[in-house]
C-alpha cells in the first residue's frame, strides 16, 4: 500500500519554513555551510541555498557529502577514507563555521554519526546543526533534527520514499509498507 | 427609479438612479477594481466610512449568497455602481443586491461614469463624498459634505465588543479583532482551529491566558497610526512568546512595532490586479488588496525585519517576517474572499509555524 505523505506544495513549505528557522536561530547567514547527504540531501541542501540566496542575497557554499565509506555496518571501511569521494567537500573551508547537515530522511541516526565522523575528519566546525526533510522516528543513537520539514510517526516495516525533481521527476514523499 | 447625485468634495457632480436604501450618505470615496466578489467587498468592514466604486460595470448579477458575507453588519456607506444588474442568473440566489443594500440601509447609485468618475479619483486621491437627492441648493450639500468630519475610531467601531468563540478540535488560536474579515474564520475552521475571537483592547496577558498556539492580529479599517499604543504594545510582547500572523490593518500595526513607519498612498489600492513576489521562492501570485497605508520600505530595519513580499506594479511592500521570532505578516488579504485562493497557502504555513514552535 501506498499514501501520499507530502506533495511538491508541501514539500516548498516545508523547505520554506526550514529556510526562514536557519535564519532565526542563526544570527547573519554569512558562517553558514550547507552540508547535503547524497543522494538527495545534496538537492535539499541546494534548494535552501537558493531560498537564503533569495532572501539575504548571499552565496552559501554547499558540500556534498557521501558517507558510504564511513558507514559502520559495512566492513574494511577504514581503507577506503583516504578515498577521492569527498574531494570536494575538503576543498570547502569548514574550520570555525556553522555547518548545517541536510538528508531527506532521519531515521535511526546512523547516517548522521557517519556524516559528522567524515566532517570531523576534514575539519573542525564551530558547530554542527541537522535539517530533514522527513522525520520517521526509530533512532538507535542519541542524534536528533534541529529543523524538521515534517514529523512522520511510521513502523519499522514500513518505508519512505522521498523523490525530488532534479533526478526523480517530481516533488512527493510517499509511504509504502 | 429616481434620480440621485453623488457630489464629491472637490465640487464635481453626478447624476445617477438610486438603488438600495434611499439614506443620504458621506464618506471617503474609494474604488475596487475587482472583477468578482462585490459581496465580500460591500461588507468587509475595511471599508468603514467609505463608499466603495466598482470599476467592473455590472454588479449584483449573482445576487447575495448567505454564505459570502464577510461581516454580520456591513459598514460601508454606499455603492457606486455603472450599472446594477436587475436579474440574477445565480440559482443560489435568495437576495438581491438592492433588496439586500435596502435592509442594511446603505444606499446605492447607478448609472454614474464610474471611468470618468475613478479616473479623477486617481489624481484627486481619497477624497470625501456624498450620495443625495436631488436638491435646489446644491452649494448648501457642499458645505455640509466639506464641513463632515469623518471618524478615526474606525476600529474602536467595527470590533467586537466581547469576545466570542469559533470552536474547532485543532490548533487553540487567538484572533485579534481590528475589523474582522470572516474570511480568515473561514480559512481558520477549514483548519479545524479552535478559535477565540478577542476585542482589539485584548492586551497581551488575557492572550496569554487563553494558551493559544498562535495569535492572528486581524484585518481592519482605517489609519494605523491611529491605533491605540496598547495593541502595538500587545504585538511587541505577543511576538516574542507565540508565532504570530498579522494581516492587513493587522501588518501595518506589525511593522509599527517593529519600529517601521507607514506612508498614506496617493490613491487607495482595492483589487486583486496586482501579481504579488514571494521572495523566497521567486514566484508570483495573486490575491485581493484593500489597502490606503503602505509600510515605508526605507523604515523597513532589515536587521529585525525581512521583506517577503512585494507588489510588482508600485513595489509596495506586501510581507514581512521577523528574524528572531516566528512572526509574520501580509498586507494583502490570503483569505481569498473574494480573489484567487493561492494565497490561502500562507495559512497552512502558519499552522505549521504553530506545530513546530508549539508547546510554549
Amino acid at each position: 500500500m501506498e499514501k501520499e505523505i507530502m506533495d511538491a506544495m508541501a514539500m516548498k513549505r516545508a523547505l520554506t519554513r526550514i529556510t526562514y528557522e536557519i535564519i532565526e536561530r542563526n544570527k547573519g547567514v554569512e558562517d553558514i555551510v550547507l552540508i547535503g547527504i547524497k543522494t538527495r540531501g545534496v538537492f535539499i541542501a541546494r534548494r535552501i541555498a537558493e531560498r537564503l540566496k533569495q532572501l539575504e542575497n548571499f552565496d552559501i557554499p554547499v558540500g556534498e557529502l557521501d558517507i558510504a565509506e564511513y558507514r559502520d555496518d559495512q566492513k574494511s571501511s577504514a581503507e577506503k577514507r583516504s578515498s577521492e569521494a569527498n574531494s570536494s567537500l575538503a576543498r570547502l573551508d569548514l574550520k570555525d563555521r556553522k555547518v548545517i547537515l541536510i538528508d531527506d530522511v532521519l531515521y535511526t541516526g546512523r547516517t548522521i554519526r557517519a556524516a559528522m565522523d567524515a566532517i570531523m575528519d576534514i575539519n573542525r566546525p564551530a558547530q554542527i546543526s541537522l535539517a530533514v526533510l522527513v522525520d520517521r522516528g526509530h533512532r538507535e543513537l542519541p542524534i536528533r533534527a534541529d529543523f524538521v520539514g515534517k514529523n512522520i510517526p511510521t513502523a519499522q516495516n514500513e518505508k519512505i520514499n522521498v523523490s525530488v525533481r532534479e533526478i526523480d521527476g517530481e516533488d512527493v514523499v510517499l509511504l509504502t509498507n | 427609479m429616481a434620480d440621485r447625485y453623488l457630489i464629491l468634495e472637490d465640487g464635481s457632480v453626478f447624476k445617477g438612479k438610486a438603488f438600495g436604501s434611499r439614506a443620504t450618505t458621506f464618506g471617503e470615496v474609494v474604488f475596487n477594481t475587482v472583477m468578482t466578489g462585490y459581496q465580500q467587498v460591500i461588507t468587509n468592514q475595511i471599508y468603514h466610512n467609505q463608499i466603495i466604486v466598482f470599476s467592473q460595470p455590472t454588479i449584483g448579477a449573482v445576487g447575495i449568497d448567505r454564505s459570502s458575507y464577510e461581516s454580520v453588519d456591513p459598514t460601508c456607506k454606499g455603492v457606486i455602481v455603472r450599472d446594477v444588474a436587475a436579474v440574477s442568473i445565480n440559482r443560489r440566489r435568495r437576495l438581491s443586491l438592492d433588496e439586500y443594500l435596502k435592509r442594511q440601509n446603505i444606499p446605492g447609485i447607478s448609472g454614474i461614469d464610474t471611468r470618468a468618475l475613478i479616473k479623477k479619483l486617481r489624481s484627486t486621491g481619497t477624497i470625501k463624498g456624498s450620495i443625495i437627492d436631488p436638491v435646489n441648493d446644491l452649494e448648501h450639500a457642499f458645505d455640509q459634505l466639506r464641513a463632515i468630519v469623518l471618524t478615526n475610531q474606525q476600529v474602536n467601531q467595527v470590533s467586537t465588543p466581547k469576545a466570542f468563540p469559533n470552536p474547532g478540535n485543532g490548533k487553540n488560536v487567538v484572533v485579534v479583532d481590528l475589523g474582522l474579515k470572516y474570511g480568515i474564520l473561514r480559512q481558520l475552521s477549514q483548519r479545524d482551529c479552535n478559535v477565540t475571537v478577542l476585542p482589539y483592547s485584548a492586551t497581551a496577558d488575557s492572550i496569554f491566558s487563553l494558551d493559544p498556539d498562535g495569535v492572528i492580529i486581524s484585518t481592519g479599517p482605517g489609519n494605523p497610526n491611529d491605533l491605540p499604543a496598547q495593541v502595538i504594545e500587545m504585538i511587541q510582547t505577543v511576538q516574542r512568546n507565540i508565532p504570530l500572523f498579522a494581516i492587513g490593518l493587522g501588518h501595518e500595526a506589525f511593522a509599527i512595532a517593529n519600529g517601521c513607519s507607514i506612508n498614506e498612498l496617493s490613491s487607495e489600492h482595492h483589487g486583486s490586479n496586482h501579481p504579488i513576489l514571494s521572495v523566497i521562492t521567486d514566484e508570483i501570485m495573486y490575491a485581493s488588496h484593500g489597502q490606503g497605508f503602505t509600510v515605508d520600505p526605507e523604515s523597513v530595519d532589515r536587521n529585525d525585519l525581512i521583506v517577503t513580499h512585494y507588489d510588482l506594479i508600485d513595489r509596495s511592500v506586501q510581507g514581512l517576517r521577523h528574524r528572531d521570532f516566528p512572526a509574520f505578516s501580509v498586507q494583502f488579504f490570503p483569505d481569498s474572499s473574494p480573489g484567487p485562493n493561492e494565497a490561502t497557502e500562507l495559512f497552512d504555513e502558519f499552522m505549521e509555524m504553530m506545530t513546530t514552535r508549539g508547546g510554549r
